[in-house]
């Protein structure tokens, strides 16, 4: 217990040292009144309560993935970013505490903290809607278990993963290829979610809908082996590689500025997978609320406009791929602009989400008509473009700085915003007005495309000044 | 003229203050050695001449161009050697300085990652990813990184930190032949053994002022540990006696960091 206390102690410590303890402290009242707001919003627009406590549980899902996948490769950006930053959870030599102990309780200590800093404050932002439409407290109490459930059984899962790809990537790929074929076979997976137990409250239910989830949060610390906790293993590699690769961008101080972010993504933990796993992450959700809108209304949104709208939102992840495993102020000793290193660094994104966001919209067409896809294929890289610009120039080199920073966080999901709504309308708008919609979402996302240009551009001196602390 | 000069550089971070009015002067071809207590404003005084920092007040010339108004200019004739900073972790040490080289522009790479390798001795760990390298391996690394281009002035701060006894001499001699060769070396240090060995000349700074720079005759290790504890004492700031005696500048303290300023 005393072990669990300090990790969470130190968690605090570490967020508030990052973010500056004022602005970090209100971040949990910001996401209940955004998620009461949007509540709120979607009641008057005509959407059912059901449908937005589906899509709730649908993207604290995402969230708890991402937060395991943030594990995949919190400690490979925390050592070249913050330096040898020492956390409990590493000191399985100088404690007398086994590894696994040290491990599962920072694992549970993950769950508690941000169960209260993100998973409470959803509910209590969606309180007032259930009791609007008349449901007792009981059932706001049976949705923060669900949600919390959700959070956890995301977490759980990526973390299982990222410790079975350890052991073997074979095994890892074997893993999702199997769930993925479950999906396709139509197999429900939501009955074996928390989700379940949200929609039929019984002990019966509750079993097979929790189950699951407790089994992955037992496994995920077992699927780690102790020797990554810190066995010092030289790695070589390839004299040539660098060379090669920055050639291919035109051997100058720009190829390597990008050859640099994509073998520092290639050799970290997770590889370049971990691109494809966030983005797949977020294809899955988005294709669960289409799923959902089809099935519980007349309207039939354009997948395209749908999947290239929310695949390029979360091209967001890419970024932080590409700018988490370096200090920003590096670059401050060469005489290079941040607006240079800016540059290499949207190269590198650009080759990491393009292909891969563009894989995904193709595998739509296995369960999509290819026509209603492919305006995808306009929305998804201008979206992109315009996350690359928004994220430079609010958070510049340190994207990470969103996660708790409530005004940056603020202002980046109003960017969001910005172009998410009006993309989401003209794909539900598609069904009546295929053409018009359409070529309303290609315009919107391609002026989002020049915005991001713009600010992409302005994010190098005003990233300088920041750095140096002029502002 | 000076290699490097400040008038009256401040540098408040919110409260605190890490520079109060720093004023001092380097001459060309000098090896001179910043000493001061742990938080003394070293760190600070670096950032700045460097062109990675702006100072809150006071200016600033190194070889004759001001690092706040034309950081760049400044990057391009030095070299730097921050005192906690390491190679990346996802790059070997010739992928690393073969980044250095593209983004100074030079030409030749191969040679040069060759030659520097070869002088800091870590040829046999070239193509090792440099996260798992030992930290007198990455301290090497970072040392060939900031002469890979032959600069006329290198800041180092904490040069000796890291490496084994054998490597502080080869080093060392290294740092006094590049002084010799009528380059100006700036060294920031609070392990006195270390300014004695190497510097020209001195200058003492304690809570972000200059509080003496002795007589460069005098620059024996006693002598100068005397003159470093006056001052440290008289401003009433608790020196760590551990890392000012010190003799041998490779075995510092966990805790013997700056403190950041």
């Amino acid at each position: 217990m005393g072990l669990f206390v300090r990790m969470v102690r130190e968690e605090y410590r570490l967020h508030a040292d990052l973010f500056g303890s004022g602005r970090f402290g209100v971040f949990p009242v910001f996401v209940a009144l955004l998620v009461g707001g949007g509540g709120w919003l979607l009641g008057q627009t005509g959407v059912g309560t059901g449908a937005v406590v589906a899509g709730v549980h649908a993207l604290v899902v995402f969230f708890g993935l991402q937060v395991g996948t943030i594990g995949l490769v919190g400690r490979d950006a925390m050592r070249d970013v913050l330096g040898d930053v020492t956390l409990l959870v590493f000191s399985a030599r100088t404690l007398p505490v086994t590894w696994r102990r040290l491990l599962a309780t920072f694992l549970l200590k993950d769950l508690v903290y941000y169960v209260a800093l993100f998973v409470t404050p959803v509910v209590l932002g969606l309180a007032p809607l259930l009791f609007g439409a008349g449901e007792p407290v009981a059932t706001v109490a049976l949705l923060w278990v669900t949600v919390a459930g959700t959070f956890a059984l995301g977490s759980a899962a990526s973390l299982t993963l990222a410790g079975l790809a350890g052991r073997s990537k074979l095994l890892a790929v074997a893993l999702v290829l199997g769930l993925v074929g479950l999906f396709v076979a139509g197999v429900d997976v939501v009955a074996v979610s928390p989700y379940a137990l949200f929609l039929d409250p019984t002990p019966a239910t509750a079993v097979v809908a929790l189950a699951p989830t407790a089994a992955l949060a037992a496994l995920a610390p077992l699927s780690f082996e102790p020797g990554q906790a810190g066995g010092r293993q030289v790695r070589r590699v390839e004299g040539d590689t660098y060379d090669r690769l920055a050639g291919l961008f035109g051997d100058d101080r720009l190829g390597s500025l990008t050859a640099r972010p994509l073998l520092e993504v290639a050799r970290s933990s997770g590889s370049v997978w971990k691109v494809a796993f966030s983005l797949g992450v977020l294809f899955a959700v988005a294709a669960f609320l289409l799923d959902r809108v089809t099935a519980a209304t007349a309207i039939s949104p354009s997948p395209g406009v749908a999947f290239g709208a929310l695949l390029g939102l979360g091209s967001f992840t890419t970024y932080n791929w590409v700018t988490s495993l370096d200090d920003p102020r590096e670059y401050l000793r060469y005489p290079v602009g941040t607006g240079a290193v800016l540059a290499g660094k949207r190269r590198a994104y650009l080759l990491l989400t393009l292909p891969t966001g563009v894989g995904y919209l193709a595998l739509a067409a296995v369960w999509y008509p290819l026509p209603g896809l492919l305006p995808g294929l306009l929305v998804f890289p201008a979206v992109a473009v315009y996350v690359y610009g928004l994220t430079a120039f609010l958070t510049g080199l340190s994207p990470n700085e969103l996660l708790f920073d409530t005004p940056l966080f603020a202002a980046f999901g109003a960017g969001l915003a910005l172009v998410a709504v009006p993309l989401l309308v003209c794909s539900l708008a598609a069904g009546r007005y295929p053409v018009g919609a359409h070529a309303v979402a290609v315009v919107v996302a391609g002026l989002a495309g020049l915005v991001g240009v713009l600010l992409a551009r302005r994010s190098g001196p005003r990233v300088d000044d920041r750095l140096r602390g002029a502002t | 003229m000076p290699a490097v000069t400040t008038e009256a550089l401040t540098k408040r971070y919110g409260d605190a203050t890490a520079l109060a009015g720093l004023s001092l002067s380097v001459p060309e071809g000098a090896c001179y050695g910043l000493l001061g207590p742990n938080g003394s404003g070293k760190t600070t005084t670096i950032e700045i001449l460097t062109g990675q920092r702006e100072p809150t007040s006071g200016t600033a010339s190194v070889l004759g161009v001001d690092p706040v108004a034309e950081p760049i200019a400044v990057r391009r004739r030095i070299g730097v050697l921050p005192e906690r900073e390491d190679p990346p972790s996802f790059l070997s040490p010739r992928e690393y300085l073969r980044f250095v080289a593209d983004v100074r522009d030079l030409d030749d790479p191969g040679d040069r990652i060759a030659t520097w390798a070869r002088r800091f001795e870590f040829e046999g760990v070239l193509d090792s990813l440099s996260g798992d390298l030992s930290e007198g391996e990455r301290q090497r690394v970072m040392l060939a990184a900031a002469f890979v281009h032959e600069p006329e002035l290198v800041f180092i701060d904490e040069p000796l930190v890291n490496l084994d006894p054998l490597l502080q001499e080869t080093v060392k001699d290294h740092l006094a032949d590049y002084c010799e060769r009528g380059n100006t070396l700036f060294l920031s240090t609070h392990f006195v053994p270390v300014a004695a060995d190497l510097c020209t000349e001195v200058g003492i700074v304690v809570e972000g002022r200059l509080a003496a720079e002795p007589d460069p005759a005098a620059l024996d290790g006693d002598t100068l540990l005397e003159t470093f504890s006056a001052e440290v004492e008289a401003a009433g700031t608790p020196s760590d006696p551990g890392t000012a005696s010190t003799t041998d500048g490779g075995s510092r303290p966990a805790d013997a960091g700056d403190g950041g300023c």
